[in-house]
């Protein structure tokens, strides 16, 4: 089976250094190791932002897909072949602004994919516009006298719209990313791991300091039960905050905030998703049958 | 009264319309009937027109039925009138032809200076009291008033009702004793008019057995005889009835359909499914295909093999969602920025449409890159019957793909360094194409630029920008080889050289036989393969004609402007047509005589 680095490609990552994304790479390639993944059968599809530069950097099947789509071209590949094991890689405008309507349904299918949001809360690659995740108020360059809407809940919305495993990480933290990762590549279903990923170049609010002082792991709470539903949605509610919150002001969980085992997936829906579906043109369709309907 | 009648004195063949409000089950009703002519060994066409509603508003349904081998397309005048309410009567009773008759409600219509009866022959059947006697629904209207159009015609009784038994027995057999009740009466009234009806509809013995198919049949049953094994769709008019095709022989034909929350997702999860290795298609409108434009060209950069069904209507935006036209041939043709080989073929009649189905798929695979099937509401919408089916002829190419075992036996696959080159540059442009599964196949699949790997990175680099592009457009070259050739038909010594694509063909067909029956000498062209364009057949067809002519379903003259951009040949005529129906025959006959 395959080792960490076994999962690099000879191209040399070019993320801006310090940047969030080399943890989760590293915490990503950590969890195939552990959850043994093999080259021919990992099925990885990236939206487009910085984190899709990943798609250079990881040894798989590899699908660099278009801006805000990567959920529907991973779903098509899962439904041609039961085989596969398919991650999607999305960014916060990637996923949760321009497709954020395809997040929406995926929940709902509960299709079996794991999705890991590199959630910075800025447009890195085009040079710091908001994002849907970016805070109230805060001054960007499309937004130069604040940002006037909310930002998405995704926590919130994943659970409301049907996700069976829901988490979160901060890419300050890989040991911790590394276990969401892998336990959301194990959980049968829809798997959503939404990521305080901090952009060092273009989000100066939202550092890497400034998640530390905030973020507290659910797990050591006491009491807290990932598979109360209404609880889960209640903690994200809890998440929103002004920018000027101190750190006593807002605590940020991280952990695994929602699960529900045992939900049938998307794919167990489908009988007829028995093997791959290449199998279907070895020869032409017998319609005989079909056709003398047409008589 | 219609006046010129190009079918002639002694025509063999009856168009029957029927109308009332929307919601009546007037197609399915009107279909029986098509059904019940088919299996007496007769030859029909039908088309539906409706509004964009289900119920109120004004639906009519006409089939054309003939004894000979084929029947081309529609025709404008109606041979006999099924008013299923008043508005049917006073909208249609123009279109009857001389001696014609009209089957009315006495209850509901009052004919009283809406005929003429020295002209039209007025058939009054009481379809209520008919289906209040047999203890019916109001629905079953339509079945009394089908029973007398058999009984006018001297239409054997037994090929509706027992058309009506098959299409019931299953669901309700005491619903289809109903039926067969309600359209036996109606045969009564009908058989027993007093005015002197001359047609006549007698079976055809020993007639070979012929499908009653739509062109969505047509299509989704060739892409299931080619292995489909993904198909995504968002409903769309005319689409939306192949999406219901497929899902309801999903799990029987093993295929995975799934009704995506928008078009956008459709054609990406095909993209998707395609790089799995799956046979995918998706089909919409032009709406639809506005929304697929991108991922579209995401099949082109990343030479995913890919079908599309472009089924289009007369737009802009929402434009008349049920009715047709062909003005989305420049779209297909330049759907999504940047340059990318792609193939469009337009089927003309149904048979064509089960033909190039199939032949998507392989040209799609051959080619890994999207291929198009342009269509349009006149096909999807309209059933006729036509010869069975080739079903032997049906080939599945895959072309340069492994499927299974490991790319060290495939070691021109591999760069020095032995890793796999999902995008190697070749001769024909094609690259081996490795499934997801198969030792040593890791790649990216790219919608960047990207280098022989499948790495964005690289792609930046202007040597691999070249060689990349360079490699896709080549396939184009391939293409012209492997698709489809211009059908041609017609007088080997014209006066006037016809070009014309998709449904077009139907109304040409037919208004040419009529000329060819009174002398005239026309020869037609279908472009089947729009792109690459058969540059050199179109030249050849034109070069050497006396007049030309183009005839196509939109405003702009869009396949004539194809012709002078490639072939740099202007053409003497044109016949357009946008008002969202479908050429006549007739309308077709008319301009072909002024012009020869």
């Amino acid at each position: 089976m395959p080792t960490v680095k076994d999962f690099e490609t000879p191209n040399k990552p070019t993320w801006c250094p310090g940047c969030g994304n080399f943890n989760m790479f590293q915490a990503l390639r950590q969890a195939y190791e552990l959850t043994s993944q093999d080259f021919e059968h990992l099925a990885v599809v990236w939206g487009i932002g910085c984190h899709g530069n990943g798609a250079d950097f990881t040894r798989c099947q590899g699908f660099h897909a278009l801006h805000g789509r990567a959920l529907p071209a991973a779903t098509g590949l899962a439904l041609s072949n039961p085989e596969l094991t398919v991650v999607v890689e999305m960014g916060d405008g990637d996923g949760y602004g321009i497709g954020l309507g395809h997040f929406v349904h995926s929940c709902r299918r509960n299709i079996d994919m794991t999705v890991v949001a590199h959630d910075n809360q800025i447009y890195g690659l085009t040079t710091g516009q908001a994002s849907p995740t970016t805070e109230h108020m805060m001054k960007t360059v499309s937004t130069p006298t604040g940002v006037l809407e909310e930002p998405v809940n995704t926590i919130g919305l994943a659970i409301a719209e049907g996700a069976t495993f829901v988490a979160r990480g901060f890419a300050g933290d890989v040991p911790h990313m590394t276990a969401l990762f892998q336990q959301a590549i194990e959980h049968k279903g829809f798997a959503v791991v939404d990521v305080f990923q901090p952009c060092v170049t273009w989000n100066k609010l939202n550092t890497f300091a400034w998640f530390r002082e905030r973020v507290y792991k659910v797990e050591e709470e006491s009491g807290y039960d990932p598979t109360d539903r209404a609880g889960a949605m209640a903690l994200s509610l809890t998440t929103f905050h002004d920018m000027a919150c101190t750190p006593e002001q807002c605590k940020l969980p991280i952990g695994v905030l929602y699960r529900e085992e045992g939900r049938p997936t998307y794919q167990d829906g489908l009988p007829q998703l028995d093997e791959p579906l290449w199998k279907r043109a070895l020869a032409p369709r017998d319609l005989t049958e079909m056709v003398r309907g047409f008589m | 009264m219609t006046t010129a009648d190009p079918r002639g004195e002694n025509r063999p063949d009856l168009q029957i319309k029927i109308g009332g409000p929307a919601g009546f089950g007037i197609k399915a009703a009107g279909q029986t009937l098509a059904r019940s002519f088919v299996h007496a060994g007769l030859n029909t066409f039908d088309l539906t027109e409706y509004p964009s509603l289900i119920k109120g508003g004004h639906n009519a349904y006409q089939v054309r039925v003939s004894p000979e081998p084929e029947v081309l397309c529609h025709v404008m005048p109606v041979d006999i009138l099924v008013a299923l309410d008043h508005e049917t009567a006073e909208r249609h009773v123009s279109e009857l032809v001389e001696g014609g008759a009209l089957i009315y409600d006495p209850d509901k219509t009052d004919v009283e200076g809406l005929i003429d009866p020295e002209h039209v022959c007025a058939v009054p059947v009481p379809l209520d009291t008919i289906v209040k006697e047999a203890g019916g629904v109001a629905i079953m209207r339509n079945v009394a008033a089908l029973g007398a159009v058999a009984g006018l015609a001297k239409f054997p009784l037994h090929y509706l009702t027992d058309s009506l038994e098959a299409q019931f027995a299953k669901k309700a057999p005491e619903i289809a004793e109903k039926n067969v009740a309600v359209a036996t009466k109606g045969y009564e009234f009908g058989s027993k008019t007093e005015c002197a009806f001359p047609f006549r509809l007698s079976p055809v013995e020993d007639a070979p057995p012929r499908l009653l198919v739509d062109g969505n049949e047509a299509i989704g049953s060739g892409a299931l005889a080619a292995g489909i094994g993904v198909y995504c769709a968002y409903p769309m008019t005319p689409a939306s009835s192949l999406l219901s095709f497929m899902a309801a022989r999903d799990r029987e034909h093993g295929v995975v359909v799934k009704h995506t929350e928008d078009e956008i997702a459709a054609m990406n999860m095909v993209v998707g499914a395609a790089f799995g290795g799956a046979r995918a298609m998706c089909a919409t409108s032009g709406g639809g295909f506005s929304l697929m434009v991108e991922a579209f060209g995401l099949a082109g950069v990343s030479e995913s093999a890919v079908v599309v069904g472009l089924l289009t209507r007369a737009g802009p935006a929402t434009g008349l969602p049920t009715w047709t036209e062909q003005s989305d041939l420049r779209f297909a043709l330049h759907a999504a920025q940047g340059e990318f080989p792609r193939v469009v073929v337009a089927p003309g009649d149904r048979t064509q449409a089960f033909e190039l189905t199939w032949k998507a798929f392989n040209l799609a695979d051959q080619l890994q890159t999207p291929v198009v099937i342009l269509g349009d509401t006149y096909l999807s919408d309209n059933r006729a019957s036509i010869p069975v089916w080739d079903l032997e002829a049906v080939t599945v190419e895959r072309g340069k793909l492994v499927t299974e075992g490991d790319m060290v036996e495939h070691p021109d696959t591999l760069g020095e360094d032995g890793l796999y080159l999902r995008y190697k540059v070749t001769d024909d442009g094609v690259s081996v194409r490795a499934l997801p599964g198969v030792t040593g196949a890791c790649q990216v699949v790219n919608s960047y630029e990207h280098d022989e790997y499948g790495y964005g990175a690289q792609g930046e680099v202007a040597a691999t920008r070249i060689a990349q592009h360079e490699k896709r457009m080549r396939k184009l070259d391939l293409a012209s080889s492997l698709v489809p050739p211009p059908v041609e038909w017609g007088s080997e010594d014209p006066d006037v050289s016809v070009l014309c694509f998709g449904t077009t063909v139907q109304p040409l067909r037919q208004a040419m036989a009529w000329l060819a029956r009174d002398g005239a000498k026309v020869r037609a062209m279908q472009v089947v393969t729009l792109w690459p364009f058969p540059a050199d057949a179109v030249s050849a067809f034109i070069g050497g004609a006396k007049k030309t002519m183009v005839i196509e379903g939109n405003y702009a003259g869009q396949l004539e402007g194809l012709i002078r951009e490639v072939c740099l040949l202007g053409v003497d005529h044109r016949l357009h047509r946008y008002d969202g129906r479908p050429f006549s025959p007739e309308q077709v006959h008319e301009s072909l005589k002024e012009v020869l």
